[in-house]
Protein backbone atom coordinates (compact mmCIF):
# COMPACT_ATOMS: atom_id res chain seq x y z
CA UNK A 1 0.00 0.00 0.00
CA UNK A 2 1.03 3.24 -0.74
CA UNK A 3 2.42 5.55 1.79
CA UNK A 4 -0.03 8.67 0.81
CA UNK A 5 -3.43 7.91 -0.41
CA UNK A 6 -5.39 10.73 -1.64
CA UNK A 7 -9.31 9.32 -1.46
CA UNK A 8 -12.02 9.79 -3.65
CA UNK A 9 -14.05 11.86 -1.73
CA UNK A 10 -11.13 14.03 -1.22
CA UNK A 11 -10.03 17.67 -2.38
CA UNK A 12 -6.33 18.80 -1.27
CA UNK A 13 -5.86 22.50 -2.47
CA UNK A 14 -2.01 23.30 -2.41
CA UNK A 15 1.14 22.05 -2.55
CA UNK A 16 2.28 17.75 -1.40
CA UNK A 17 5.60 17.34 -1.36
CA UNK A 18 6.75 13.74 -0.08
CA UNK A 19 9.88 11.61 -0.39
CA UNK A 20 7.53 8.23 -0.55
CA UNK A 21 5.15 7.37 -3.21
CA UNK A 22 2.00 8.93 -3.99
CA UNK A 23 -1.85 7.19 -5.17
CA UNK A 24 -4.76 10.37 -6.10
CA UNK A 25 -8.11 8.76 -6.37
CA UNK A 26 -9.64 12.21 -5.18
CA UNK A 27 -8.48 15.61 -6.33
CA UNK A 28 -5.60 17.77 -6.35
CA UNK A 29 -5.13 21.49 -7.27
CA UNK A 30 -1.94 22.59 -6.96
CA UNK A 31 1.10 21.05 -7.07
CA UNK A 32 2.42 17.85 -6.40
CA UNK A 33 5.73 16.27 -6.20
CA UNK A 34 7.27 12.61 -4.64
CA UNK A 35 10.64 11.45 -4.85
CA UNK A 36 9.12 8.09 -6.01
CA UNK A 37 6.25 6.67 -7.50
CA UNK A 38 3.04 8.61 -8.23
CA UNK A 39 -0.23 7.19 -9.35
CA UNK A 40 -2.78 8.95 -10.93
CA UNK A 41 -5.78 6.46 -10.79
CA UNK A 42 -8.89 6.11 -12.39
CA UNK A 43 -11.46 8.50 -11.49
CA UNK A 44 -9.10 11.08 -10.19
CA UNK A 45 -8.69 14.74 -11.00
CA UNK A 46 -5.20 16.68 -10.45
CA UNK A 47 -5.22 19.75 -11.91
CA UNK A 48 -1.39 20.54 -11.12
CA UNK A 49 2.47 20.07 -11.63
CA UNK A 50 3.49 16.66 -11.04
CA UNK A 51 7.05 16.06 -10.90
CA UNK A 52 7.90 12.29 -9.29
CA UNK A 53 10.24 9.40 -10.23
CA UNK A 54 7.70 7.16 -12.12
CA UNK A 55 4.31 8.06 -12.81
CA UNK A 56 1.25 5.91 -13.72
CA UNK A 57 -1.66 8.06 -15.09
CA UNK A 58 -5.22 6.78 -15.74
CA UNK A 59 -7.24 9.56 -14.47
CA UNK A 60 -7.41 13.55 -15.78
CA UNK A 61 -4.41 15.56 -15.28
CA UNK A 62 -3.77 19.10 -16.50
CA UNK A 63 -0.70 20.29 -16.32
CA UNK A 64 2.68 19.77 -16.99
CA UNK A 65 4.30 16.59 -15.78
CA UNK A 66 8.20 15.40 -15.17
CA UNK A 67 9.64 12.10 -14.07
CA UNK A 68 13.17 11.36 -13.31
CA UNK A 69 12.40 7.61 -15.13
CA UNK A 70 9.32 7.22 -16.65
CA UNK A 71 5.43 8.73 -17.39
CA UNK A 72 2.79 5.77 -18.71
CA UNK A 73 -0.52 7.28 -19.81
CA UNK A 74 -3.14 4.39 -19.13
CA UNK A 75 -6.09 3.37 -20.97
CA UNK A 76 -8.75 6.13 -20.11
CA UNK A 77 -6.12 8.89 -18.88
CA UNK A 78 -6.70 12.25 -19.77
CA UNK A 79 -3.48 14.64 -19.84
CA UNK A 80 -3.28 18.45 -21.10
CA UNK A 81 -0.06 19.33 -20.67
CA UNK A 82 3.73 18.87 -21.27
CA UNK A 83 5.30 15.51 -20.17
CA UNK A 84 8.99 15.33 -19.60
CA UNK A 85 11.04 12.14 -19.07
CA UNK A 86 13.58 9.57 -20.57
CA UNK A 87 10.62 7.09 -21.29
CA UNK A 88 7.03 7.44 -21.94
CA UNK A 89 4.31 5.26 -22.94
CA UNK A 90 0.60 6.19 -24.09
CA UNK A 91 -1.64 3.37 -24.05
CA UNK A 92 -4.14 2.96 -26.54
CA UNK A 93 -7.84 4.65 -25.14
CA UNK A 94 -5.21 7.28 -23.45
CA UNK A 95 -6.19 11.23 -24.30
CA UNK A 96 -3.32 13.26 -24.58
CA UNK A 97 -2.58 16.54 -25.37
CA UNK A 98 0.39 18.65 -24.68
CA UNK A 99 4.23 18.21 -25.61
CA UNK A 100 6.60 15.37 -24.74
CA UNK A 101 9.99 16.08 -24.19
CA UNK A 102 12.01 12.96 -23.93
CA UNK A 103 15.41 14.81 -23.59
CA UNK A 104 16.22 13.05 -27.16
CA UNK B 1 14.08 2.04 -6.30
CA UNK B 2 10.08 3.86 -6.90
CA UNK B 3 7.63 1.24 -6.87
CA UNK B 4 4.58 1.61 -8.93
CA UNK B 5 0.94 0.23 -8.50
CA UNK B 6 -0.74 -0.36 -11.88
CA UNK B 7 -4.04 -1.07 -10.20
CA UNK B 8 -6.05 1.98 -11.29
CA UNK B 9 -8.89 0.83 -9.37
CA UNK B 10 -8.17 0.11 -6.14
CA UNK B 11 -10.44 -1.02 -3.44
CA UNK B 12 -9.18 1.26 -0.61
CA UNK B 13 -9.80 4.66 -2.31
CA UNK B 14 -12.64 6.03 0.23
CA UNK B 15 -9.49 5.85 2.58
CA UNK B 16 -7.07 8.91 2.37
CA UNK B 17 -3.68 9.01 4.27
CA UNK B 18 -0.62 10.86 4.24
CA UNK B 19 2.63 9.26 4.82
CA UNK B 20 5.44 9.87 6.97
CA UNK B 21 7.65 11.31 4.48
CA UNK B 22 4.46 13.67 3.08
CA UNK B 23 4.50 17.41 3.97
CA UNK B 24 1.55 19.44 2.38
CA UNK B 25 0.86 22.73 2.82
CA UNK B 26 -2.94 23.91 1.61
CA UNK B 27 -6.78 22.68 2.73
CA UNK B 28 -7.58 19.39 2.81
CA UNK B 29 -11.69 18.38 2.11
CA UNK B 30 -14.00 16.16 1.13
CA UNK B 31 -15.24 12.95 2.27
CA UNK B 32 -13.90 9.53 3.72
CA UNK B 33 -11.69 9.16 6.54
CA UNK B 34 -8.29 10.74 6.96
CA UNK B 35 -5.11 9.58 8.90
CA UNK B 36 -2.03 11.80 9.01
CA UNK B 37 1.44 10.50 9.57
CA UNK B 38 3.02 13.37 7.78
CA UNK B 39 3.02 17.63 8.37
CA UNK B 40 0.01 19.32 7.10
CA UNK B 41 0.07 23.16 6.97
CA UNK B 42 -3.37 24.45 6.01
CA UNK B 43 -6.99 23.81 6.96
CA UNK B 44 -8.77 20.64 7.22
CA UNK B 45 -12.19 19.83 6.79
CA UNK B 46 -13.96 16.54 6.49
CA UNK B 47 -16.83 14.30 7.02
CA UNK B 48 -15.17 11.14 8.51
CA UNK B 49 -12.93 10.75 11.13
CA UNK B 50 -9.26 12.22 11.47
CA UNK B 51 -6.48 10.62 13.19
CA UNK B 52 -3.34 12.20 13.76
CA UNK B 53 -0.75 9.60 13.90
CA UNK B 54 2.44 9.57 16.36
CA UNK B 55 5.02 11.34 14.67
CA UNK B 56 2.62 13.86 12.13
CA UNK B 57 2.15 17.76 13.12
CA UNK B 58 -0.45 19.52 12.04
CA UNK B 59 -0.71 23.47 11.75
CA UNK B 60 -4.12 24.68 11.00
CA UNK B 61 -6.56 27.80 11.89
CA UNK B 62 -8.98 25.13 11.57
CA UNK B 63 -9.70 21.06 11.43
CA UNK B 64 -13.06 19.92 11.18
CA UNK B 65 -13.93 16.01 11.06
CA UNK B 66 -16.24 13.63 12.57
CA UNK B 67 -14.09 11.90 15.49
CA UNK B 68 -10.64 13.74 15.86
CA UNK B 69 -8.04 11.22 18.01
CA UNK B 70 -4.63 13.14 18.28
CA UNK B 71 -1.51 11.01 19.05
CA UNK B 72 0.84 13.60 17.59
CA UNK B 73 1.17 17.60 17.68
CA UNK B 74 -1.42 19.61 16.38
CA UNK B 75 -1.81 23.75 16.37
CA UNK B 76 -5.01 24.51 15.74
CA UNK B 77 -8.46 24.52 16.96
CA UNK B 78 -10.76 21.45 16.47
CA UNK B 79 -14.78 21.29 15.86
CA UNK B 80 -15.22 17.80 15.52
CA UNK B 81 -19.24 16.41 15.36
CA UNK B 82 -17.68 13.57 17.31
CA UNK B 83 -15.59 12.41 19.59
CA UNK B 84 -12.38 14.25 20.08
CA UNK B 85 -9.18 11.73 21.66
CA UNK B 86 -6.02 12.75 22.68
CA UNK B 87 -3.83 9.70 23.82
CA UNK B 88 -0.58 9.74 25.25
CA UNK B 89 2.20 11.32 23.77
CA UNK B 90 0.48 13.75 22.18
CA UNK B 91 0.59 17.51 22.10
CA UNK B 92 -2.29 20.13 21.59
CA UNK B 93 -2.47 23.65 21.69
CA UNK B 94 -5.60 25.20 20.35
CA UNK B 95 -9.26 25.12 21.41
CA UNK B 96 -11.19 21.56 21.71
CA UNK B 97 -15.06 21.38 21.05
CA UNK B 98 -16.62 18.02 20.25
CA UNK B 99 -19.78 15.48 21.70
CA UNK B 100 -16.74 14.43 24.18
CA UNK B 101 -13.28 14.89 24.84
CA UNK B 102 -10.59 12.44 26.26
CA UNK B 103 -7.46 13.28 27.86
CA UNK B 104 -4.92 10.68 28.26
CA UNK B 105 -2.40 10.36 30.74
CA UNK B 106 0.70 11.67 29.03
CA UNK B 107 -0.89 14.02 26.61
CA UNK B 108 0.11 17.45 27.14
CA UNK B 109 -2.57 19.82 25.79
CA UNK B 110 -3.30 23.74 26.38
CA UNK B 111 -6.58 25.19 25.32
CA UNK B 112 -10.19 25.68 25.56
CA UNK B 113 -12.54 22.80 26.12
CA UNK B 114 -16.04 23.27 24.81
CA UNK B 115 -18.05 20.10 24.90
CA UNK B 116 -21.76 19.80 26.40
CA UNK B 117 -22.47 17.01 29.38
CA UNK B 118 -23.79 16.85 32.76
CA UNK B 119 -21.18 17.57 35.07
CA UNK B 120 -21.85 14.76 38.14
CA UNK B 121 -23.23 15.95 41.71
CA UNK B 122 -20.46 15.97 43.57
CA UNK B 123 -19.06 18.43 40.70
CA UNK B 124 -21.82 20.28 40.86
CA UNK B 125 -22.31 22.65 44.04
CA UNK B 126 -20.19 19.83 46.45
CA UNK B 127 -19.31 22.39 49.29
CA UNK B 128 -15.25 23.08 49.35
CA UNK B 129 -13.06 23.76 52.02
CA UNK B 130 -13.26 20.22 53.61
CA UNK B 131 -11.05 18.81 50.67
CA UNK B 132 -8.21 21.34 50.98
CA UNK B 133 -7.30 21.00 54.77
CA UNK B 134 -3.94 20.55 55.37
CA UNK B 135 -2.52 18.24 58.19
CA UNK B 136 -2.18 20.29 61.76
CA UNK B 137 1.07 21.51 62.59
CA UNK B 138 2.87 19.13 63.91
CA UNK B 139 4.24 20.09 67.65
Amino acid sequence: MASTVIGAGITIEGEITTDEDVVVAGTVRGKLSAKEGITIEHGATVDADVAGASLVIAGALTGNVTATERVDLQSGARVIGNVKAARVTIADGAQFKGNVDMDV
Amino acid sequence: MAQVRTTTRGGDTREARIGGGARIRGRIHGEGDLVVEGQVDGEVAIRGDLTIAEGASITSEAVEAHAVTIAGTLEGDVAATGPVRLAPGSRVRGNLRGTAVTIDDGARFSGKLDCEFDLPPELGGAPRGDARGRPPARR
